[in-house]
């Protein structure tokens, strides 16, 4: 077969795999991006108790690989208590991966949200309290525009990691696209034994990554006021 | 409250255990409740492996419909790492592996698996032009080779005491023989005849030199009845021809075991 007979059959397995990755992607922001936030407030609340389960559910998380993870979420269930939550199936693979990649990317999340609301000094608290301000008023309306324009550089960084990570999720056969460019390594639809698709998956996440940082540098540039 | 913890360990050490020696013996019940057997594969040509449609064929995948249907339930392939397969299986994601899975010892210490069907060996695989080199098992001993990590290839290889690169997979085998990183491949007979030679990606590299002979089986979770139930499927579908009908379609008919 022919590069140009290859080309169209790799591109259409490709891009089948690339919505899958795009897919975990997108969840996987939906679901950690408030998830963190809950956690940061939880992190700075007033209970000593839950500062300290939260403290450890992040040091857990952020301490072992996602990898291993992504094992345990998908095959603890069926594996130790004998009850497979999951399914075996694709979708069962989607959502075990979604879960995992939630957890994991809300504890990163989390103590950037934490560092955002901290990094404000406590004067402006102070002073708005001096003007008679509710401490949610001073929250809303005096820090976060302020913590948004702190974190959005960091959490930029976790959501372009994000796209790459999504990878890892192969490790429980979720045919993403890295796993779309390995068949062919192998042997999928008449072609087998090229490695090109699976160096070529590297084009999609340059583009992706490319729209990520041109996306995020305009939202900078929008919130570059108070200057 | 350090013995409160360790106390609280050991309870839910305890309930684990119970809960994993309260294994099903009715894995066959199981499967026929659900309705449905998953299948674990991997894209294997001649075995599993999709057509242009992207159904699944092969001489196992058709082989495996005609099982299901006789249970009475559907089925679904689902592609696996070949790594995790006993994980897959125990933890119920999938209901067997039946993928030209070769019956290796440690295979049949973590699976219940069938009679063997097919007869598979591993061969050496090597660039064409130093076929003539190389001509008895002992002229190999020189060679650097790779083989798939944990495979039956591997495991003959390290008895003979040849120096092996583990690599991720047969494919990735092929590559680096095709790459020049490692001199030689040993991989499954099958698989070298459908992927290696002229009219392949491989048109340079032959294949040549049993070094051992194995045979192919389909697993199941530990002690699960479904084992027997597609020996007997088998030995029916073997009575009537239709499995060396299957195997004719896809060429595969002179490794099929008929005792």
């Amino acid at each position: 077969m022919t590069f140009a007979e290859q080309f169209p059959i790799v591109l259409g397995s490709l891009n089948t795999g690339f919505l899958q990755t795009f897919r975990l992607f997108l969840i996987t922001l939906v679901g950690a991006i408030p998830l963190g936030m809950l956690l940061a407030v939880a992190e700075i609340s007033r209970w000593k108790l839950l500062r300290a389960f939260i403290r450890t559910v992040v040091w857990i998380v952020r301490g072992s690989p996602l990898m291993i993870q992504l094992l345990i979420i998908f095959y603890f269930p069926g594996l130790v208590l004998n009850t497979p939550i999951w399914g075996g199936g694709e979708s069962g693979r989607f959502a075990a991966a979604s879960v995992a990649f939630i957890i994991n990317y809300a504890c990163y999340f989390c103590e950037i949200f934490r560092g955002g609301i901290q990094g404000i000094p406590v004067g402006q608290e102070e002073a708005g309290l001096v003007l008679g301000m509710k401490p949610a008023q001073i929250f809303f309306r005096v820090k976060l525009l302020q913590v948004i324009k702190a974190i959005l550089p960091p959490i930029s960084n976790e959501i372009i990691t994000l796209i790459k990570d999504t990878s890892l999720a192969r490790i429980i056969a979720l045919q993403e696209i890295i796993w779309a460019g390995q068949s062919f390594m192998k042997g999928s639809q008449g072609i087998s034994g090229v490695i090109w698709p699976l160096f070529f998956t590297g084009i999609y996440y340059l583009a992706f990554t490319g729209i990520l940082t041109i996306l995020f540098a305009r939202l900078e540039k929008k919130l570059s006021y108070f200057r | 409250m350090k013995k409160i913890v360790a106390m609280l360990l050991c309870l839910v050490l305890l309930a684990v255990s119970a809960l994993s020696v309260a294994e099903a013996a009715g894995d066959k019940d199981y499967v026929v409740g659900k309705g449905k057997l998953i299948v674990g594969i991997t894209d294997f040509e001649p075995m599993d492996y999709k057509d242009e449609s992207g159904e699944w064929i092969g001489f196992d995948a058709d082989l495996a419909r005609a099982f299901a249907a006789s249970l009475g339930v559907e089925i679904e392939f689902q592609e696996i790492d070949w790594d995790n397969k006993a994980l897959e299986l125990d933890s119920k994601n999938i209901d067997c592996v039946w993928n030209g899975m070769t019956l290796t010892e440690e295979v049949l210490a973590a699976m219940t698996c069938s009679k063997a069907y097919m007869n598979n060996a591993q061969v050496v695989v090597l660039p064409a032009a130093k076929l003539a080199d190389y001509a008895t098992v002992e002229s190999l001993a020189s060679l650097a080779f790779a083989a798939e990590a944990g495979s039956a290839g591997e495991a003959v290889l390290t008895e003979l005491g040849y120096t092996v690169n583990a690599v991720q997979n047969q494919a990735a085998a092929l590559m680096e023989v095709k790459a020049g990183t490692s001199d030689a491949a040993v991989i499954d007979a099958l698989m070298a005849a459908a992927m290696v030679g002229e009219g392949t990606s491989y048109p340079d590299l032959t294949y040549t030199l049993p070094l051992n002979d194995e045979q192919y089986g389909v697993g199941f979770r530990k002690d699960s009845d479904l084992a027997a139930a597609l020996d007997e499927f088998l030995a029916a579908a073997l009575a009537d021809g239709s499995l060396a009908k299957i195997a004719e379609t896809y060429g595969v008919q002179a490794a099929l075991i008929t005792e």
